[in-house]
């Protein structure tokens, strides 16, 4: 883990009035907070709330009508705007890559702007795409309307990085992709930073996006005003006001299982057992335990299937082909809103614990998840 | 024989001549209209409308009005070519700078290009669709156009020089002459043009052009 390689970004009562004939975006009313460096700060709110138009005075594509924003403690209304923006990254929701350019060119824009060599560019692009999970062998000499929504979006995020700015601006970047697609980009996000941990200002309007990406959380009304600034769990636990209470929506209790994550509840020991190993022990130790099913692994630990104790035979080595079809699998970095909604999904009680070699740890039920929202118990992030 | 060939090389070189010398004009001229248009919307109406009204003028009265002026020269000629090719050219590249997704300019925008680089680096090349299907369009145009200056004596007129010249004689043969080449010459000249545009756009060609097929979101 690198050390925290953003920059702080102040908002000092900072509003943006628009003439009341013109049709623009969202106005905003003395908005003022304060996002330590390194965190992930998500702007929430309905349309129109101002968020974009916030995000968007940051990088100075607007101005502000009155008020300050410090990056880094400095004013950026004295700074030129063109340099500014070079120092900082941008995504938007639409992309906006460069269609004549090839992958590898469009993620060199900044760097070549600075006026990099050209090897450098080349051996920077290569470095992103392969961090944004894109192989640079197949995707560098591309050009972006050969690629999907999710890969185009990819290539934003590498673009956004390539000069390696301290602060990212991200105005709803993974609006436009399938569900599915989203929550892969999200969870990668999230593992992104973990190792670059810029400074991200992140507008969205879906507010579970917001709890599952944000170290903070501003809540944004419409009219520009700032409802709510906290971590994602305050804001859950304590809305301020109504239209936070209604915003975060009436499943706030749910919400809050995206906050916990596997690994933050220990598995629930199982008995497991090797294909090949002596059924008749396995029978013995599967019948003096309380779960009546015994958990069948392979060599190197991983999950094979289950199998229920009135059929594990009475001798013998014991063999794959009894095992029933196996539960969902769960990683420690899953929420447990994922993993509930995978048990669901596959009809289960409970699903199998995994470390990040697909190790089995044990399990977890529904029962250990109902108990967790009962008592209230509030995860680490 | 052999004096008809050579004939009609140095035709097919004035023909040629002629052409380019108003496709590079009007080009540039049509250009730097297009880019005030774009940049500064209320002179859009004005600079289309006016390069439109240009090209009623039938072309004889138009080389007529400007003998008075400039003689019988070779501005008589290109003057009327290069004003009639800003018709097609200036909405033309209007439109191709227009067609730049908004998002492509903000993303633009936001990393940081001023004005210049982002007309330079991004605007005008993904406005070469637009400008070489103007180009083409102009270019068929004034090859035809080309044969009318023919009237103005025969320093000029390229192949028309043929067709006017069969035509005073009653010799249809001779008119011929002078239209086949004509009408071949524009469409080379269109074929290469075509070529031209491929090589430069290459981003264009939606045919996958490397890797195994991806699963399409959008």
């Amino acid at each position: 883990m690198s050390p925290a390689s953003g920059v702080t970004v102040e908002f000092d009562h900072v509003s943006k009035h628009y003439d009341p004939r013109e049709k623009g975006p969202g106005a905003v009313n003395d908005l003022s907070l304060f996002v330590p460096a390194g965190k992930i700060c998500i702007l929430v709110g309905p349309s129109g709330c101002g968020k974009t138009t916030s995000l968007k005075m940051v990088n100075r594509l607007i101005e502000p009508s009155s008020g300050r924003i410090l990056i880094d403690g400095k004013d950026i209304a004295r700074e030129d705007p063109i340099e500014l923006r070079r120092r900082i990254g941008y995504v938007i929701q639409q992309v906006g890559l460069f269609p004549h350019l090839t992958i590898a060119d469009n993620v060199a824009v900044v760097p070549r702007l600075l006026g990099w060599d050209r090897q450098r560019q080349v051996a920077r692009a290569n470095e992103l795409l392969e961090l944004v999970g894109l192989p640079p062998d197949r995707y560098s000499r591309r050009y972006p309307s050969q690629l999907s929504g999710g890969e185009r979006q990819r290539v934003g995020v590498a673009r956004a990085l390539a000069a390696d700015p301290p602060l990212m601006l991200m105005d709803e970047p993974f609006g436009a992709v399938d569900p599915i697609v989203r929550e892969r980009l999200q969870n990668e996000f999230l593992r992104l930073q973990r190792d670059l941990a810029k400074t991200i200002l992140f507008v969205t309007h879906d507010i579970d996006e917001a709890i599952k990406l944000g170290d903070l959380v501003a809540v944004m009304q419409i009219g520009g005003k700032l409802a709510q600034f906290g971590p994602p769990e305050e804001i859950l636990a304590n809305p301020a006001s109504d239209f936070v209470a209604r915003f975060v929506g009436a499943d706030r209790g749910l919400k809050r299982l995206s906050l916990v994550r596997v690994r933050d509840l220990a598995p629930r020991p199982v008995v497991m057992a090797r294909a090949g190993e002596d059924a008749a022990d396995a029978r013995r130790r599967t019948l003096a335990d309380d779960y009546p099913y015994l958990l069948l692994v392979d060599a190197e630990s991983r999950p094979i299937g289950w199998i229920h104790q009135r059929h594990i035979p009475e001798s013998g080595p014991l063999t794959a082909d009894v095992a029933e079809p196996m539960s969902p699998l769960l990683e420690p970095s899953d929420t447990l809103k994922d993993a509930l909604g995978r048990l669901l999904a596959a009809g289960v009680e409970a699903g199998i614990v995994v470390d990040e070699r697909g190790r089995a740890l044990g399990i977890l039920t529904f029962a250990d998840i109902g108990e967790l929202l009962r008592s209230g118990a509030q995860g680490s992030t | 024989m052999l004096s008809h060939l050579d004939d009609l090389a140095s035709r097919a070189l004035q023909h040629v001549g002629l052409t380019l010398v108003a496709l590079l004009f009007g080009f540039a001229i049509s250009f730097g209209l297009a880019v005030v248009a774009v940049r500064h919307r209320t002179t859009y109406g004005p600079i289309i409308g006016i390069s439109d009204l240009l090209y009623v003028i039938p072309s004889l009265a138009f080389f007529a009005a400007l003998i008075p002026i400039t003689g019988i020269s070779f501005l008589t000629v290109e003057i009327p070519l290069v004003l009639y090719t800003l018709l097609i050219l200036v909405r033309n590249l209007a439109d191709g700078f227009d067609a730049v997704p908004s998002e492509v300019l903000e993303a633009a925008d936001g990393m940081g290009y001023s004005r210049r680089e982002r007309l330079r680096r991004i605007e005008i090349p993904l406005a070469v669709p637009f400008a070489m299907a103007g180009l083409r369009l102009a270019c068929i145009s004034t090859i035809g156009l080309v044969t009318v200056s023919a009237v103005l004596g025969d320093r000029f007129g390229g192949f028309g020089f043929f067709i006017l010249e069969g035509y005073s004689r009653s010799f249809p043969t001779e008119i011929y002459f002078g239209a086949l080449p004509s009408i071949l010459l524009a469409l080379a000249a269109d074929t290469l043009l075509i070529r031209i545009q491929r090589r430069l756009t290459p981003w264009s060609r939606r045919a996958s052009a490397g890797g195994p097929e991806e699963p399409r979101w959008t």
